[in-house]
């Protein structure tokens, strides 16, 4: 990513909540502007190229849905991070999300955020047009959903792939347990239990064992991240 | 139905009691006054007859059988004596005297009083007259009977029968009709109570009794309740309140230190050890986290906000989802996950929260089922409803633990140790209410099976 696209659209109308995002994307080093009310943020999304708008859903003035039709209908094709209050993932919000952009549910910690952010920045800067992916010496077939290391097939089920395939596209980024259930099974679901790190492990066992070095990495209270060594 | 419960109500039974005894007093008090005036009467027609028979008997002492002969047949043709009935009888039985024309065959004492059916038609015409007579027998063998039609008496005995009968059906006739309506009235009100009862136990503390406004005991006591269930509703929303704030409260400082804690967890300025503490304490943050968002996620299901999102949702492929996702944790547990029925079982209601429901019922039985045993997602439809059943053939729930394991943070002693931070259920239940669909928890012997019954219109296609 460009340092001159570092630049995000925060829409927020709780000062507090507002305050600590600007603060916390700052730090990590974006560039931040903030819009604390629907109309503010029409204007500024369509003022400036951003490479992320974060969208609160409920907003004083216009629904933060709404927000986003207007940016859309006026040419803005920066993806949307729906930020939006437990009860208010409706349909509506699921349905954005397969159109491209993504939803976070609150509280959510900041390096949830931060590897969202990170992963849509990185779609809207990079189409693949590849069918075939490759980190390292693992390289996976989009066409006929197969994987392998160093031309040796893993034998993966078809939900195990598109884990793998996931994990591929955000290849160096930290993607979450949330975002795989999201992406992954399309899923918004809370499990008590460590159902994912048990279900990346196994993905992990096929396509990790026995290899020169390993592609997928646990990061700690976060998730995981693929990555090739060097 | 209503009539039903009339007649079945307490009141109606008491109303019935009530009737029954008053029926008993009115009987008796009528049956009383039947009785002395009945005797009175008798009395009155027994000392006439005894004054008629004294003299004809005195009459047979002085002047001897023809004396007494003139005397009766004088007798029956004046028309004073109407009414009056005389025989006087040889031993042999042949009539001397007398205005009937044998010796009554039911009067056989030699002497006393009797009674019997005399000869022609009463003045009511209803058969022979009654007639209440004093019979002698003389020395000589002649026997007299003077007696007196009473039919009189008889008519007005059956007429004061015929009174109190038709008193005593009336009054209870009565008395039944408003013993009937006054119940109805009570089980109106009564069901009413149990119909917002009802209401409150399946939606919520939304409802009130409906007052009638006649500020009758019945308005008094539907009133108190009502301000008893604005009580408790206020005391709900506050404790409501206290636990969202509560949660809410600590979730944001929780929050804040989470961030502090990833930033020094990334800044990778200590040793391996501090690392690992500070990861440790980041997932212990998140399992704290996870409760208040669980808390939070069973308050938001129970506001039933949520049904305005329903879409018909198939159980089949749910389960299918639910049982791909824990594949890998059964796996890894030695137990064989596998679920069976296929096509469509269809049900309305909200595909994440089922979803939600069924993967946290699945985990449970994977948790504490046997190791290396196995868990059986299925689905079907039975009489157009759509179920979903667990079984697992692991150490079970004892039943009398049944109706515990849906409260929040209820933890059997068996499974203290497991991990989990029993919201589990809570949540299953939740869903479960929100559907309107019913749980049943059976003995697998050995193991549990739990069934989720969608009471929502569901139909098998394919």
């Amino acid at each position: 990513m460009t340092g001159g696209h570092r630049r995000i659209l925060v829409v927020e109308d709780d000062p507090e909540t507002a305050g600590q995002l600007v603060e916390q994307l700052t730090t990590s080093g974006y560039q931040v502007d903030l819009a604390t009310c629907g109309n503010d943020a029409v204007s500024q999304g369509s003022a400036c190229d951003y490479a992320v708008i974060t969208i609160d859903r409920m907003l004083p003035d216009i629904d933060g849905l709404a927000v986003m039709r207007r940016l859309r209908d006026d040419g803005i094709a920066a993806p949307f991070l729906i930020i939006s209050a437990l009860g208010e993932v409706d349909d509506k919000v699921r349905g954005l999300r397969a159109g491209g952009d993504d939803y976070l549910v609150k509280p959510f910690s900041f390096v949830e955020l931060l590897a969202r952010l990170e992963a849509l920045g990185r779609r809207s800067d990079t189409i693949a047009k590849e069918t075939i992916l490759r980190v390292g010496d693992l390289a996976i077939d989009l066409i006929s959903r197969t994987a392998s290391r160093r031309g040796k097939g893993i034998d993966l089920l078809p939900r195990e792939f598109q884990l793998l395939e996931y994990l591929v596209r955000n290849e160096g980024r930290i993607v979450s347990r949330a975002m795989l259930l999201q992406h992954v099974w399309d899923l918004h679901f809370d499990p008590s239990t460590n159902i994912i790190d048990v279900y990346v492990g196994r993905v992990r066992r096929k396509v990790d064992d026995q290899q020169a070095y390993p592609l997928i990495h646990t990061i700690r209270g976060i998730g995981y991240c693929l990555r090739a060594p060097g | 139905m209503l009539l039903a419960k009339t007649l079945t109500s307490t009141t109606f039974k008491l109303a019935l009691i009530a009737i029954g005894t008053f029926g008993v007093v009115v009987s008796a008090i009528i049956s009383y006054v039947y009785l002395s005036t009945n005797a009175y009467i008798r009395s009155r027609s027994d000392r006439a007859i005894m004054a008629e028979y004294v003299e004809l008997r005195g009459v047979y002492e002085q002047s001897g059988r023809e004396g007494l002969i003139n005397l009766v047949r004088q007798r029956t043709t004046d028309k004073a004596f109407a009414g009056h009935l005389y025989v006087l009888i040889d031993p042999s039985c042949a009539v001397l005297a007398g205005n009937l024309a044998e010796w009554p065959p039911t009067a056989i004492a030699p002497s006393g009083w009797t009674e019997f059916r005399g000869p022609g038609a009463s003045p009511e015409g209803s058969g022979s007259p009654l007639v209440r007579g004093m019979i002698n027998t003389f020395a000589s063998g002649d026997r007299l009977l003077v007696g007196q039609d009473i039919s009189d008496l008889d008519s007005f005995a059956r007429q004061i029968e015929k009174a109190v009968i038709s008193v005593v059906s009336l009054i209870v006739v009565l008395a039944g009709v408003c013993s009937i309506l006054v119940t109805r009235r009570t089980v109106g009100r009564i069901e009413q109570i149990n119909a917002t009862s009802r209401a409150i136990m399946a939606s919520g503390l939304d409802k009130r009794i409906p007052l009638r406004g006649s500020h009758d005991e019945w308005d008094r006591v539907a009133e108190n309740l009502n301000l008893m269930l604005d009580r408790i509703e206020t005391l709900m929303d506050e404790v409501k309140q206290v636990s969202d704030n509560l949660a809410h409260d600590l979730r944001t400082p929780l929050t804040r230190m989470r961030g502090r804690l990833e930033k020094a967890y990334h800044s990778r300025r200590f040793d391996e050890n501090a690392q690992a503490l500070i990861g440790d304490t980041i997932a212990d943050l998140d399992a704290v986290l996870r409760i208040f968002t669980s808390i939070t996620r069973i308050a938001q299901i129970e506001t039933q906000v949520r049904k305005e999102a329903f879409r018909t949702v198939n159980l089949v492929e749910i389960a299918h989802k639910v049982v791909e996702l824990y594949d890998a944790a059964a796996e890894q547990n030695g137990t064989r996950l596998t679920m069976t029925g296929s096509g469509e079982v269809l049900a309305i209601g909200d595909r994440d929260l089922i979803f939600d429901a069924i993967a946290n019922l699945v985990d449970n039985a994977i948790k504490h089922g046997r190791a290396g045993g196995q868990v059986v997602v299925s689905s079907e439809t039975v009489n157009g409803r759509a179920v979903i059943s667990i079984t697992d053939d692991g150490p079970g729930i004892p039943a009398d633990q049944h109706e515990q394991v849906f409260k929040r943070f209820y933890r059997l002693e068996q499974s203290r140790y497991t991990p989990g931070n029993g919201l589990g259920l809570s949540l299953v239940a939740a869903v479960a209410r929100l559907h309107g669909a019913r749980i049943e928890m059976s003995d697998n012997a050995p193991g549990l099976q739990f069934k989720l019954w969608f009471s929502a219109p569901a139909s098998t296609i394919g």
